[in-house]
């Protein structure tokens, strides 16, 4: 341990941590642009010179180790003087678009521009001329005068995805970010380069003027896209008084935890939200019913469609289909529901195929929550379909918002000579016309609970976004269906909140007692 | 035969002059006031873009007030509510027929009083009139069913009951100075002269008689400083509940009492139809001077002279509600009771011993 | 019986002022009546849709958005408008330029003038010069709310 003082704050870390490094752990931030936390610090921005006691010149903070008894200052006239004169240079280049520019709001350059800049700059020369707008991705830009020369996204594609795609050409001013004889960047994690780049030289063409960043609604969530769960921040508009906006959400960004993504999430979590929006099905809808079902009355049919079948010792006649977009809890109550109160077996999964991974994040499975099904005991191997059909007389469906796999012909065939059928769905969709009931569901992103990730990672998340329409958390239905069922009443009637849930299953099952 | 034809038109000229004039006090009233406070006024009103300093004004709202929707309210009681505002107007109208507008009129040997009746007791009977126009408000008040138009009628009954006292008891001295309740007579007995040279008009020999019958006359028009029962832009009051013209005929009884007012005023304290120093056959000055006139260029001057001061008093009370801001009710009935009331008793005893006194 | 003395002479003082205003206003009435042209005026009235009263330089009336020399609009869609406006009655959609050097611009700028409350936030908050409300217009009434909206096109006008 070093003994080291930062602006007469004194301080222990470790040997060999960075100057940087040690003013962040204390809270204090030292501008800089190229330093990044899953690079090798490279100083190319000096942006974050300090004043070190004893060394006549000033040091770099992002590339400088601590030593025992070393005296920083990081805010002397010395530094400001410094960053100043820095800030000044990087500005001679830079356009200050900032009104046309996607990075507003959320650009280091912008943040030190207004803290350090000289609003007037004292160079006579014009700024250099020089592209604004290159295609260097499929779904990435570049504007060449705005770029710092930082090399973050050189340095992302050389030491994340290892794939390379990005240089740096030519020398001195004419220095510049490019691709290779136009060969684009390509690659599941190229969204991450819009994200990391300090300016707004790389942007997204997914994001590009579609909403500046200060109306946006950052909330903490989990991708659910495939079984990996990476964590995300999804960034709804809450829109406007007078005027109402197409969508709600308008990009994910990544959400820093070392133990399951580290800083990056792939493309596809990144740029497939269209689904959070599209089609939703917001209204219960029911067969042959005259005006709208509110929720307690679907719940008490459901309820009686299943007493009744209970009480007439037939249980074994009801199917339950489910897909993996269901959470811990949400399983929870559906093993305790169906396969202790009711006493069913006929239960089998019909997940969508499960497609290539890549060796980094993307996973084969395309449901988030296998895994925690598999640890609450439930069988995910597909049934036999035939056996499962024979009579069956009242059938749930919980489909995944995507609902692969369920056209798919056994079910469709078999869906005709149910009696009840009951489909638990989040968007609209042509099979949804063959049930009797279809309820509306909440969405991973707009509901409470836990998941549990490919590797047994158990992680808990709180909703990103309201629920649209008659929407509702799967497991409040279920707590609710097995209060009017009314088998085991007490037992049900103590959850009140998700977190009641959580408990519960904690106690009962110790695999979920470790939350990442 | 002829004396019904020359009453009929007596009665069509006296109700049209007093119609139009209290029309056009509506267009006194907005000009006027415009004038006090540095404005122009209604100058928008016209017949083919003819302006006339707003002169049409008063056609254009009788005009938009005949349009109006007359509503009568589900919960009113529909006959007296139809009926009130009639009433209001009908006992303002009917008192000018006691208005002598001049002595008389001699045309081929016959001889027309240039007032519609002259009755013994017109005195009275304009009193009385002027008296049961508070049925009016009060039906109006009760008949719209509406809480608060009934505490407005009832308001304005109480403000116009408590005035009524002082205003007959003001005019008690002024009866026994000319010992008549017949208004031709009074007049007749204010051309007299006082001490050769001072006309023997009310304000001279009545002065504290007059300002007693003033403050309880623009009371009794409930009229700004005394708009208590109904205060168009403030005060829930007893014709809330009228709309077109129907609300429109009380507001102009509220003119017509205007009118109605300056006319009492002119023939009880201000000489009437006299014009100092003028007899039948023309001037005759205290100076020992004279300046005969025939007939006709009297009647004129006599009839003039009214209209003069008429005019001059509805100018002088339009300028009063514009000037005055409104009292309390406390005010009102302090007003009215403690102080009215008294001094036109104290004015009858003072009026009583100085006649005796003086023979 | 002092202090009642002292009300009954404010009365009068009252009705005395309101007759001199009376009387001076309608000498100077009559003289205009009489076409003798007097310095002072009867009412300091301004005849309004005839006469109007000079609109001051700073004055916020309508806005208008600002043009580029070849017709397009200034604005670049930053929205800072957007964000700055109080009331919450401009909507600017952006739209990629095909001028590599404008970029960003306007798809659809909307005022919803029935909700603006013309603090002109909206001019001062403008890096690009792109709106102003000095058009002078302060007659913009309307019988329905919709024609108050304003779109791209009629602020440009």
């Amino acid at each position: 341990m070093a003994k080291i003082y930062i602006d007469e704050r004194e301080l222990e870390v470790a040997e060999g941590t960075t100057i940087l490094k040690a003013a962040e752990s204390a809270g204090l931030q030292i501008p800089h642009l190229c330093y990044h936390k899953a690079f090798i610090p490279e100083g190319s921005c000096r942006m974050c010179l300090v004043e070190i006691e004893g060394l006549p010149k000033l040091e770099l903070a992002c590339s400088t180790q601590v030593r025992d008894g070393m005296k920083i200052t990081t805010t002397s006239e010395s530094v400001v003087e410094a960053r100043k004169g820095v800030l000044e240079c990087l500005l001679a280049e830079h356009p200050i678009d900032c009104p046309i520019c996607d990075k507003a709001g959320e650009c280091k350059l912008q943040d030190y521009y207004d803290e350090y800049g000289l609003f007037d700059s004292e160079f006579d020369e014009n700024k250099e001329k020089r592209q604004k707008r290159i295609e260097i991705g499929k779904n990435l830009l570049h504007d060449q005068e705005r770029c710092v020369l930082c090399r973050r996204c050189v340095r992302f594609l050389g030491e994340v995805t290892k794939t390379h795609e990005l240089g740096v050409f030519q020398r001195g001013v004419r220095a510049e970010v490019s691709i290779y004889d136009g060969i684009l960047v390509d690659n599941n994690y190229s969204g991450n380069l819009a994200e990391i780049c300090p300016v707004g030289a790389i942007t997204d063409k997914d994001f590009r003027f579609k909403a500046r960043t200060w109306f946006l609604q950052s909330r903490e969530s989990i991708c659910p896209l495939c079984s990996r769960g990476c964590n995300i921040y999804v960034e709804s508009h809450q829109g406007f008084s007078r005027f109402s906006l197409p969508k709600r959400v308008y990009r994910i960004r990544t959400r820093e935890n070392q133990m399951i993504n580290g800083f990056w999430i792939c493309d596809k979590g990144r740029y497939d939200y269209a689904y959070l929006d599209q089609e939703r099905l917001d209204e219960i809808r029911m067969r042959n019913s005259q005006g709208s079902v509110t929720w307690p009355e679907i719940t008490s049919h459901i309820a009686g469609e299943i007493g009744r079948l209970y009480h007439m010792k037939r249980a074994a006649h009801i199917g339950l289909i489910l897909q993996t977009w269901l959470t811990n809890e949400e399983f929870f109550l559906l093993d305790k529901i169906f396969r202790n109160d009711v006493n069913i077996d006929k239960i089998s999964f019909l997940d969508p195929a499960e497609e290539a991974s890549d060796d980094f994040l993307l996973t084969s499975e395309r449901t988030p929550n296998k895994r925690g099904a598999k640890e609450l005991g439930f069988d995910l191997q597909p049934a036999d379909w035939k056996k499962f059909f024979e009579d069956v007389d009242l059938l749930f469906v919980f489909a995944s918002p995507i609902q692969d796999g369920l056209d798919v012909g056994p079910l469709k065939e078999a869906l005709e000579k149910i009696d009840t059928k009951i489909l638990f769905a989040t968007h609209n969709h042509e099979i949804n016309s063959s049930f009797d009931i279809v309820l509306p569901m909440s969405l991973i992103a707009e509901k409470g609970g836990s998941l549990t990730n490919i590797v047994g990672s158990v992680q808990n998340f709180s909703p990103a976004l309201d629920a649209p329409g008659e929407c509702r958390p799967a497991w409040q239905f279920f707590i609710e269906l097995a209060k009017k069922l009314a088998i085991n009443f007490d037992f049900y009637n103590q959850f009140s909140s998700m977190d009641d849930v959580r408990e519960m299953m904690k106690k009962e099952n110790p695999f979920f007692r470790e939350v990442h | 035969m002829s004396d019904w034809i020359i009453i009929l038109i007596k009665i069509i000229c006296a109700l049209v002059w007093f119609l139009v004039i209290a029309l056009y006090l509506t267009w006194v009233e907005r000009k006027e006031s415009a004038v006090i406070q540095d404005r122009i006024g209604a100058n928008r009103a016209n017949i083919w873009k003819f302006r006339v300093i707003g002169l049409f004004q008063p056609f254009a709202d009788a005009i938009k007030m005949l349009f109006k929707e007359d509503f009568t309210p589900r919960f009113s009681r529909k006959f007296l509510h139809n009926l009130a505002p009639f009433v209001s107007f009908f006992f303002v109208a009917i008192t000018v027929s006691a208005i002598p507008f001049g002595d008389v009129l001699r045309i081929g040997g016959r001889e027309i009083k240039l007032q519609i009746v002259d009755f013994n007791v017109s005195l009275l009977f304009v009193m009385a009139m002027l008296s049961l126009g508070i049925y009016g408000i009060i039906l109006a008040g009760w008949s719209s069913n509406n809480r608060y138009t009934l505490l407005g009628g009832m308001r304005g009954a109480a403000q116009l009951i408590s005035y009524e006292v002082a205003l007959g008891l003001s005019l008690i001295g002024l009866i026994m100075v000319y010992p008549s309740l017949k208004l031709s007579a009074i007049v007749h007995y204010q051309g007299e002269l006082l001490w050769g040279w001072i006309p023997k008009w009310g304000v001279f020999l009545q002065p504290l008689g007059l300002l007693i019958f003033f403050f309880a006359a623009l009371a009794e028009t409930k009229r700004v400083p005394f708009d208590l029962p109904e205060g168009e832009n403030e005060i829930v009051g007893f014709f809330t509940e009228y709309s077109g013209l129907k609300w429109g005929l009380f507001m102009f009884t509220d003119f017509m009492e205007v009118l109605i007012i300056a006319c009492l005023l002119t023939t009880l304290f201000f000489g009437g139809w006299q014009v100092p120093w003028l007899y039948a056959d023309g001037f005759h000055f205290p100076w020992g001077g004279q300046w005969l006139l025939p007939h006709g260029i009297v009647v004129a001057f006599q009839v003039l002279a009214f209209n003069l001061k008429v005019f001059f008093f509805c100018w002088l009370q339009v300028l009063i509600r514009w000037t005055y801001p409104r009292f309390r009710y406390d005010q009102v009935m302090d007003l009215g009771w403690k102080l009215l009331v008294p001094l036109s008793l104290i004015n009858i005893a003072g009026t009583a011993i100085l006649l005796s006194l003086l023979g | 019986m002092i202090k009642a003395l002292g009300n009954f002479i404010a009365i009068i003082k009252g009705s005395l002022l309101t007759t001199r205003h009376f009387m001076v206003n309608m000498w100077f009435h009559t003289l205009k009546l009489l076409r003798i042209k007097t310095k002072r005026k009867g009412a300091v009235t301004i005849q309004y849709p005839e006469e109007k009263r000079e609109i001051a330089s700073r004055h916020r009336s309508l806005h208008r958005l600002l043009k580029r020399d070849d017709g397009k609009p200034r604005c670049v869609a930053c929205m800072l408008c957007v964000t700055v406006c109080p009331s919450e009655c401009i909507f600017v959609e952006a739209t990629e330029d095909p001028d590599p050097e404008i970029q960003k611009s306007p798809s659809s700028f909307i005022i919803d003038l029935s909700r603006c409350c013309f603090c002109g936030f909206c001019v001062e908050a403008c890096p690009e010069d792109a709106i102003r409300m000095d058009t002078g217009q302060i007659e913009f009434a309307e019988y329905t709310r919709d024609r108050l909206i304003y779109d791209l096109e009629k602020l440009t006008e």
